[in-house]
């Protein structure tokens, strides 16, 4: 139900802004026929471009679980904690977008990689000899691949060789490929003197833990600058996960991450991207192809 | 017009993108739902305590009727050189719920742990007389009571080994220390009262020394013996000491003597740990002479699914005695091995779980039929993991409760929940 308002409140924000543009439209209307069947052509066009840039992810946990289950301590204190939008990560993507109006149409086929992070640790201690004690900390590190097909409407907000624009849209990931890194470190105060260590990294393949699928929303704004027929392209999109990234039914399926107590959380994951590219025109109004910009 | 005419495109086009995205939204939002059968299903579960020196090692499990997970073990005492009884509740996700420490009077807690009714009853015994109780114990654990096995036929029920619940009654293997004895009891679980028992002799003149030896076997660091007792037909059997090896006898409980014996190996070394250098390590009887089983043999260990042990038999156990016998170098010296009859996708299939060198519990599944190997599965990694226990659950799962040492270092109890589709994907 959450998810329908959403799709719906992104409705209604397109719908408004494009009502009020004909508003705007209305006082010009009587304008010279001549230029009637130009101005019909420039007010449409495709274009088709590239762009590529990083991103940030941050994950919101809906439900935690854990291998470890405490018999005389607080779950808390071996709870996980997620850093947030702090590594970053690649994306790649192909726009085809077609322009009306200052309005866009915009299919953005990309290829991401994100990463996150989270730690937990542990202590173990004498209770006795306070000192004598072993202090762990799990630091997990996923890499995931997503294919992501968003959807997008894009305004030209002002400008004719400077266009700023806004975004809104809805994307659906696939997910090509996920790995984790585990790295153990720790403190060890109980073999007669203080030892620090970290151990070699466990890294395993982990496609099987994640959904195949997660869908969610994407708002985000932009700068498009007009270079002779191509423009130039910077590009930022905040994509707000709406679905659960962890597959419910194998997050238990790697024997070798429980082994060392690690569980994927239910999580959505959001990501903050930046990107530049450039986009070319592909109607042109003479053989001089000079581009239908406005 | 012209202006109209434009705004009917721009509607149109955005009719055209919204019929997208509600496609595309549509299609692509199969996204993953939580559903909480999934959480039951699989799960691994690892009992953390903060404390150092904690040492809780599982003996048995049980599902409880909420679904959840009754875990029976040992505890590492300071007041003598026993193992108390530590009971832990699970729920059907594999949380914990509660632990018990029972009170140090009593100890050497043995399997099997047995639902019967709404309580649980499994075999102690107290100390410092270390005479034979049946425990009992609440789902919530909340009460525990101890009735004391009485004497049957000159046997003093001591050192109980193992117990399991059959035809109404636990048949009960002790050892009878005063009259150097291995016994085995008919007993009522909740009045503890004997009908029946025989009790045959770990060797005539044995000396001072096989006896203490069979003792230090009960202490809390000391490695256990695979007991086992069952029955086959009308005939009862127990693996155990009998006549200077660790050996698998036959008795109907009326004769003196043991109706068969398939002896263990017995050689010539002062090292007790190797006195009784073979033996079955496991042994479950599948239908009337037929059984499925498992060896130690000189640190060596063997799978046998299927063999045909005649109660009549009076023999010696050798690698090649029974048919068939499959080495696994894999597994530990003298490995602790587990057996469990379960159906998978309509096949009667055993499940032989034991400890691997790599230190995981590996799981490997035989046509009960046939002796077939149908396929493989290791648990655990990283962290050494040991078995203790598997059991069918009521989703036609199994779950596998063992021991593993987090940090290297502490022993910690484990369950490991595996659905019946997962097990499926394992077999051939």
């Amino acid at each position: 139900m959450k998810r329908l308002y959403l799709i719906l409140f992104c409705f209604l924000i397109v719908a408004q802004v494009s009502a009020q543009e004909n508003k705007k439209r209305k006082p010009n209307a009587a304008y010279n026929k001549q230029n009637d069947a130009n101005e019909k052509f420039l007010n449409k066009q495709w274009w088709l471009g590239f762009k590529a840039g990083t991103n940030l992810t941050d994950v919101h946990v809906t439900k935690t679980y854990s291998v470890f289950s405490p018999t005389n301590y607080s779950p808390d204190q071996s709870a996980k904690k997620y850093e947030h939008f702090k590594q970053p990560g690649a994306q790649a993507t192909i726009e085809a977008s077609f322009y009306f109006k200052k309005f866009y149409f915009s299919l953005q086929p990309t290829y991401q990689h994100s990463l996150f992070t989270y730690t937990n640790s542990y202590l173990w201690y004498d209770d006795v000899v306070p000192t004598n004690n072993l202090e762990l900390n799990y630091e997990q590190e996923q890499k995931l691949d997503y294919f992501i097909i968003p959807l997008l409407i894009k305004y030209d907000i002002a400008g004719n060789k400077l266009r700023p624009y806004v975004q809104i849209g809805a994307f659906s990931a696939f997910l090509i490929n996920a790995n984790k890194q585990t790295t153990i470190s720790g403190t060890d105060n109980a073999s007669g003197g203080e030892n620090n260590f970290t151990d070699p990294a466990i890294i395993v393949g982990a496609k099987d833990l994640f959904a195949k699928s997660s869908w969610g929303l994407i708002g985000g704004a932009g700068l498009n600058y007009t270079l002779g027929n191509v423009r130039l392209n910077l590009d930022a999109q905040y994509k707000l996960g709406m679905s659960n990234i962890t597959s419910t039914k194998n997050r238990n399926s790697s024997d070798s991450l429980s082994g060392v107590g690690d569980i994927l959380d239910d999580m959505t994951m959001d990501n903050i991207s930046i990107s530049i590219g450039c986009l070319f025109p592909m109607r042109f109004l003479a053989n001089g192809f000079k581009s239908s910009d406005r | 017009m012209d202006l109209n005419h434009q705004t009917v495109n721009l509607f149109l086009m955005l009719k055209k993108f919204y019929s997208l995205l509600f496609i595309a939204l549509t299609v692509l939002s199969c996204s993953e739902e939580s559903n909480p059968k999934f959480d039951t299903d699989n799960f691994t579960s690892i009992f953390d305590n903060y404390k150092f020196d904690i040492d809780y090692t599982p003996i048995d499990m049980v599902q409880t009727s909420d679904g959840g997970y009754l875990i029976l073990g040992r505890r590492k005492l300071t007041t003598s050189n026993m193992s108390g009884i530590y009971l832990l509740k699970a729920d059907e996700n594999g949380n914990f719920v509660k632990e018990l420490e029972v009170d140090e009077t009593y100890v050497n807690p043995v399997a099997r742990l047995t639902q019967i009714g709404e309580v649980f009853y499994f075999a102690c015994m107290e100390y410092p007389f270390m005479t034979a109780n049946i425990a009992s114990v609440d789902p919530d654990l909340e009460n525990v009571a101890f009735t004391p096995v009485s004497s049957i036929n000159d046997i003093i029920p001591t050192y109980p080994s193992v117990a399991s619940y059959i035809d109404n009654q636990f048949l009960l293997q002790c050892y009878d220390h005063e009259n150097r004895q291995s016994g085995l009891l008919i007993v009522d679980p909740v009045t503890g009262a004997a009908s029946g028992g025989k009790a045959f002799t770990i060797g005539i003149g044995a000396a001072d020394n096989v006896n203490e030896a069979i003792i230090n076997t009960f202490a809390h660091s000391r490695r256990s013996f695979p007991y086992e007792v069952g029955k086959s037909g009308g005939t009862y059997f127990f693996n155990g000491f009998y006549n200077f090896t660790y050996s698998l006898v036959f008795t109907d409980l009326v004769s003196d003597d043991p109706i068969g014996v398939v002896s263990g190996q017995n050689p010539p070394d002062s090292d007790f740990e190797y006195q009784f250098g073979a033996g079955f390590s496991s042994i479950v009887n599948l239908s009337g002479s037929k059984f499925a089983a498992s060896m130690f043999y000189f640190g060596e260990n063997y799978l046998m699914p299927g063999i045909t042990i005649p109660s009549n038999s009076t023999t010696s156990l050798q690698p090649d005695s029974f048919n068939p016998s499959y080495a696994f170098p894999e597994l530990v010296k003298n490995a602790n091995v587990k057996i469990l009859r379960t159906t998978i996708d309509s096949k009667n299939v055993l499940i032989y779980g034991s400890d691997t060198k790599t230190k995981q519990i590996g799981l490997y599944f035989y046509d009960e039929a046939t002796g077939e190997f149908l396929g493989s599965r290791y648990l655990g990694f990283s962290n050494p993991f040991e078995i203790a226990s598997i059991i069918n659950t009521s989703d036609e799962g199994i779950a596998v409760c063992g021991t593993t040492y987090v940090a290297g270092r502490f022993p910690r109890i484990c369950i490991f929940k595996l659905s019946k589709e997962e097990i499926a994907g394992e077999i051939k």
